[in-house]
């Protein structure tokens, strides 16, 4: 472990990677309790638009993903309040296009190479101190919001007509749940990858949901085993020279499996 | 003044599907301090007219005043307490203790921070103590039987400190034993703590002694203000069909 940490870039993967647990383990709950989940696959994809983007245009792609990843965001919200349509279909609707336009644009610019491969499947030899500092900014207003309207974005998950009958801001609040899970998504690609980030999201609450415990229990449950599985995983991750994302993956599925296992007993 | 700017002030209420008309001139005051029941046939558009009350549907046309605002500029709505005829069925997974779900009904009434008051918390315990839900609090949701739930969800809405209790057919799958104490605690609220309360059922024989006013909908409405002589009126089981008879031989078994 202290061998590990001895190297920068690792101090700096574990840094990022504690944030990125911290931020979709909690936006995870009102994810998942939302039924929502499946928002996570798409505007990861969608991200990789903003990542192709950035590769190929020469900005920094990280940023590019937060900004693509919020107007796909919008864009889904938009679509399924002001059209009657399927939100499951919206969303796979955009998550094959968001795929479709990232590889042509990629191809396009000849940019097919190791650096598309680490935004797909995540990689910490790649967190610079660059995307630390852009983590810790979005990261921090990100989960200060989610905290701040913790309690009405639980009531709206509970039951969303009765919240918006109470005087809660439903539209308003479901808008920024989902910006704020599209920024946390576009941060996570670079640590976990834009196509393992949504286990990293849905996962933990998944499996901190078989415990059945109320809610504040829940989301510190939740949030104990994403910081677990991001630290294992890294830690495996580097001895054995394994991918990031799929490693962390692994873990957070075991864990999943273990309280599947333990509840049921 | 008791009976002066009424709550709910609906005149020409129309709900049309297509050709089919769901709702047809609807017009009708709710005033504070009243027990009002709605009834009428499933499928005759109670649950409808209500959420077209509280915003949740919108009616083909209407004019719908809450508290003598229009209803796109009323705003103050922890003064109205609502709960929907879902509202028992609850995701057994769901990750909420009793007391978790009840905090809810504050949250409309704080400012912007993640903690609740003491004065909050008082009134949250205040509101499980009237539901004799207390020694549940920490259950979770998901663990209690159909008539604990209606009263956790009743507790909820009280919490918001209501002036009218709207409660689509909270008595559905709960057995007769609770209902009855159900339904003396509602006469309580309306009489000893002056809550307003719209009762939505379609099985009026148990609430009719308490009840002032009875509405029936089934694509119009018809409001008897003696709902003991509405109860045996010809136009009312005209209105109410074939389930006038059963709700007859029903009272009869009890």
């Amino acid at each position: 472990m202290i061998e590990m940490l001895s190297y920068d870039f690792m101090q700096r993967a574990f840094l990022a990677g504690i944030i990125i647990a911290i931020l979709a383990s909690v936006s995870g709950t009102f994810v998942v309790l939302r039924r929502y989940s499946m928002i996570t696959e798409t505007l990861a994809h969608s991200a990789l638009v903003g990542v192709a983007v950035g590769l190929v245009a020469g900005y920094n792609p990280l940023w590019m993903a937060v900004v693509l990843a919020l107007v796909a965001a919008w864009l889904i919200e938009y679509l399924r309040s002001y059209f009657s349509l399927y939100s499951d279909a919206v969303l796979s609707i955009l998550l094959s296009g968001s795929l479709a336009v990232a590889v042509v644009i990629v191809s396009l610019g000849g940019a097919f190479n190791n650096s598309l491969f680490s935004y797909l499947f995540g990689s910490i030899l790649s967190v610079s101190t660059e995307d630390i500092y852009t983590i810790v900014i979005f990261g921090t207003v990100s989960l200060a919001l989610l905290l701040l309207f913790s309690k009405e974005l639980f009531f709206i998950a509970y039951d969303e007509e009765v919240a918006q009958t109470s005087g809660v801001k439903v539209k308003l609040l479901n808008f920024l749940l989902v910006s704020v899970v599209a920024i946390i998504i576009a941060l996570s690609i670079r640590v976990v990858g834009s196509l393992l980030i949504g286990a990293l999201m849905v996962i933990p609450t998944v499996a901190a949901l078989q415990y059945r415990v109320g809610f504040l229990p829940t989301v510190l449950t939740s949030l104990s085993f994403a910081i677990a599985s991001v630290i294992l995983g890294m830690s495996l991750s580097f001895y054995f020279s394994l991918p990031s994302g799929a490693t962390i993956v692994l873990c957070v599925i075991t864990i999943f499996i273990a309280s599947l296992v333990i509840t049921k007993r | 003044m008791k009976f002066s700017v009424p709550i709910f002030d609906v005149k020409n209420l129309n709900f049309r599907v297509g050709d089919q008309e769901i709702l047809k001139d609807i017009s009708f005051q709710i005033f504070n301090g009243e027990y009002v029941a709605i009834i009428g046939p499933n499928g005759g558009g109670k649950t409808t007219l209500v959420r077209m009350l509280l915003g949740l549907s919108k009616p083909t046309s209407a004019e719908i005043r809450i508290y003598g605002k229009k209803l796109s500029r009323f705003k103050e709505w922890s003064k109205i307490g609502y709960v929907p005829q879902r509202a028992s069925h609850v995701d057994a997974n769901f990750p909420a203790t009793v007391e978790d779900i009840v905090e809810m009904g504050r949250v409309s009434k704080r400012a912007f921070f993640s903690t609740l008051s003491k004065e909050d918390k008082a009134i949250v315990h205040d509101a499980m103590l009237t539901m004799d839900v207390v020694d549940l609090k920490d259950k979770m949701i998901g663990t209690l039987s159909g008539g604990q739930r209606q009263r956790v969800m009743i507790a909820r809405a009280l919490a918001s400190k209501p002036e009218i209790l709207i409660l689509d057919e909270p008595n559905t799958g709960v057995d007769m034993a609770s209902q009855k104490r159900f339904y003396s605690l509602l006469s309580k609220l309306n009489k000893e703590e002056n809550i307003t309360i719209v009762f939505i059922t379609h099985d009026v024989g148990v609430i009719a002694d308490d009840i002032g006013r009875l509405f029936t909908i089934n694509q119009k409405a018809t409001i008897c203000n003696n709902p003991k002589e509405a109860l045996s009126c010809e136009e009312m089981s005209e209105l109410y069909g074939i389930e006038a008879h059963l709700i007859h031989n029903h009272k009869h078994e009890h």
